[in-house]
């Protein structure tokens, strides 16, 4: 049977949790300055702790891991390599993509300022998903900010002190961002002909001389020549990748985009040019994305397969959507599409996102010294 | 002066000087140490040894105690931990009570009962107050590991935690 006292101590037990609880959610500053506090108290005996542990946990690693790092650390040799060409390409067309947002007068990422962090804590608990950070308020980090590595998107700091913050994991439940994602742009390579026609001049001086890629709309240039011009035709054969969507330009000699890949190790030194052109440059959709736990991957909602938008297929490349109300700057490289979940009626399909920054492993990060509105205390 | 070491031989100061230790080592050690990529969770193996140790209502409220501290650097609700553990505490004393003269493996099986009861309880309690995304099946295989796991070192915390808690005769003398 339940004691007086033991009935009072579960009820003041119960109502100092419910207290703290509503104050934590009430975000009262109150909560933020007892940890802060603690934290001061709390940090040098942890830095011992980390100092003693050391030995141990260096040993757990190494007879745990050690097998699995070296493979990994081969496969990521051999992704490096690969890598290299392609990056180089891509900080070249990041950079004029840059230039162009610049000259039109739009935020670009180069604009924001950021700070380099170090991870130095992960979160001891099997539900939340955060990281520590060696730098703090000191440096500018402020509640909102986004954080990413080297590879994309990696979450969003949650909370600061002086020297230290913590960054919410974009995997985590609690984490949503909007999001933009593209319909696939299946490449269909074809071997096709270009048509090189020259002319000779006409005795009354009309001549033409034209070059085609050829499209849906390819239509074979009409020549007006004199009967007594004479005209050479040859036809030289070269691989063009042309997409679906692809229409005849009619400017000669004008490519409207044109991206040349670096030569693919081992690919026997053939080289394929990507011709896409206006029309090409497929609508996006904006969706929320919303982080699903510890071992699950992020999803995006929100997203109407409608015809403008086209189909949606696995490995489309997934940026964020920027705006005043966003939590990040536009066009942050998030991941891709893993996985398209199709649903009935009007909630549309669910897409699975394979973030592009490994969580898993986190060393250094970036956080970008930008505050979105939402997050500024009013 | 008395006063003094009253309040350094309180039990309630020796839970906290524990506590800050022991949490010191869950972020940092046991933080590293993840079998089956599962957090070991020694501030709550601390909070149901406690129950063991010196009954329900002194179980609740070092629970207490060690689940403020661990809110302290979790970015969870605040307090949500301190709820849970002060439950944890409580149900490893009262799950005590129901033999007459525990065994060793009694004690053993209350801190992993009532260790695996608390993390199946965390994700509905973070539900409640509106964390959604935790109430997931893989609750159910953290729950057997850290109960496992709290079980397997319960005997030396219990025994910790009957020195911090329970004051022997002589303590009492020499507090007089």
């Amino acid at each position: 049977m339940y004691s007086f006292t033991r009935r009072r101590l579960i009820v003041v037990l119960l109502l100092t949790s419910v207290l703290l609880l509503t104050l934590d959610r009430s975000e009262s500053g109150l909560v933020g300055g007892v940890k802060d506090a603690f934290g001061v108290v709390f940090r040098p005996v942890e830095r011992f702790a980390n100092v003693v542990s050391r030995p141990l946990s260096n040993v757990w690693r190494g007879v745990l891991d050690y097998s699995d790092m070296r493979k990994e650390n081969l496969a990521l040799k051999d992704l490096l390599v690969k890598q290299e060409g392609a990056a180089i390409a891509a900080t070249a067309s990041v950079r004029e993509a840059q230039e162009l947002l610049a000259l039109n007068g739009l935020p670009t990422l180069a604009g924001i300022d950021s700070v380099t962090a170090q991870v130095v804590g992960q979160s001891p608990s099997n539900f939340t998903q955060t990281f520590e950070l060696n730098r703090g308020k000191s440096s500018g980090i402020r509640v909102g900010m986004t954080v990413t590595n080297g590879a994309g998107l990696v979450g969003k700091i949650t909370g600061v002190t002086l020297e230290r913050s913590v960054v919410m994991l974009a995997t985590d439940p609690e984490y949503a961002m909007s999001v933009k994602v593209g319909a696939c742009t299946r490449a269909n390579t074809t071997t096709t002909a270009v048509l090189q026609t020259s002319t000779t001049l006409a005795t009354d001086g009309s001549s033409t001389s034209d070059t085609m890629v050829p499209g849906d709309g390819w239509t074979t240039p009409v020549t007006t020549v004199a009967p007594s011009t004479t005209t050479t035709t040859s036809t030289t054969s070269t691989t063009t990748t042309v997409l679906q969507r692809a229409t005849t330009t009619t400017i000669k000699g004008f490519t409207p985009f044109a991206t040349t890949l670096p030569p693919i190790p081992g690919g026997g030194g053939a080289t394929q040019i990507t011709v896409p052109e206006s029309g090409v440059l497929l609508p996006r959709e904006t969706g929320a994305m919303e982080g699903q736990g510890i071992d699950r991957l992020p999803v995006i909602r929100f997203i109407q397969a409608s015809s403008r938008l086209g189909d949606l297929c696995a490995g489309v490349p997934v940026v964020t959507a920027g705006g005043s109300q966003s939590l990040a700057p536009a066009d942050l490289v998030v991941g891709t599409v893993s996985r398209i979940v199709t649903r009935s009626g009007t909630s549309g399909p669910l897409l699975e996102v394979e973030l592009a920054a490994n969580l898993g492993s986190l060393n250094f990060v970036r956080v970008l010294l930008y505050q979105p509105a939402t997050e500024i205390p009013q | 002066m008395k006063r003094f070491f009253a309040i350094i031989e309180s039990p309630f100061t020796r839970v906290f000087l524990i506590g800050i230790i022991v949490l010191s080592f869950q972020t940092t050690l046991f933080n590293t140490l993840r079998p089956f990529s599962v957090v070991m969770q020694v501030m709550l193996l601390c909070s149901a040894a406690s129950g063991v140790a010196a009954g329900s209502e002194s179980g609740a409220i070092a629970g207490f105690m060690f689940g403020f501290m661990y809110d302290m650097v979790l970015t969870s609700p605040f307090g949500l931990s301190a709820l849970v553990f002060g439950f944890a505490g409580y149900i490893a004393g009262g799950v005590n009570t129901f033999a007459y003269s525990p065994r060793w493996w009694f004690k053993m099986l209350s801190v992993g009962i009532s260790s695996a009861a608390a993390v199946l309880i965390y994700p509905a309690a973070s539900l409640v107050v509106g964390v959604d995304g935790l109430l997931q099946t893989r609750v159910l295989g953290v729950a057997l590991t850290v109960g496992l796991f709290n079980a397997a070192l319960a005997l030396p915390t219990v025994f910790l935690m009957r020195w911090a808690l329970v004051k022997s005769k002589k303590q009492m003398l020499w507090a007089e």
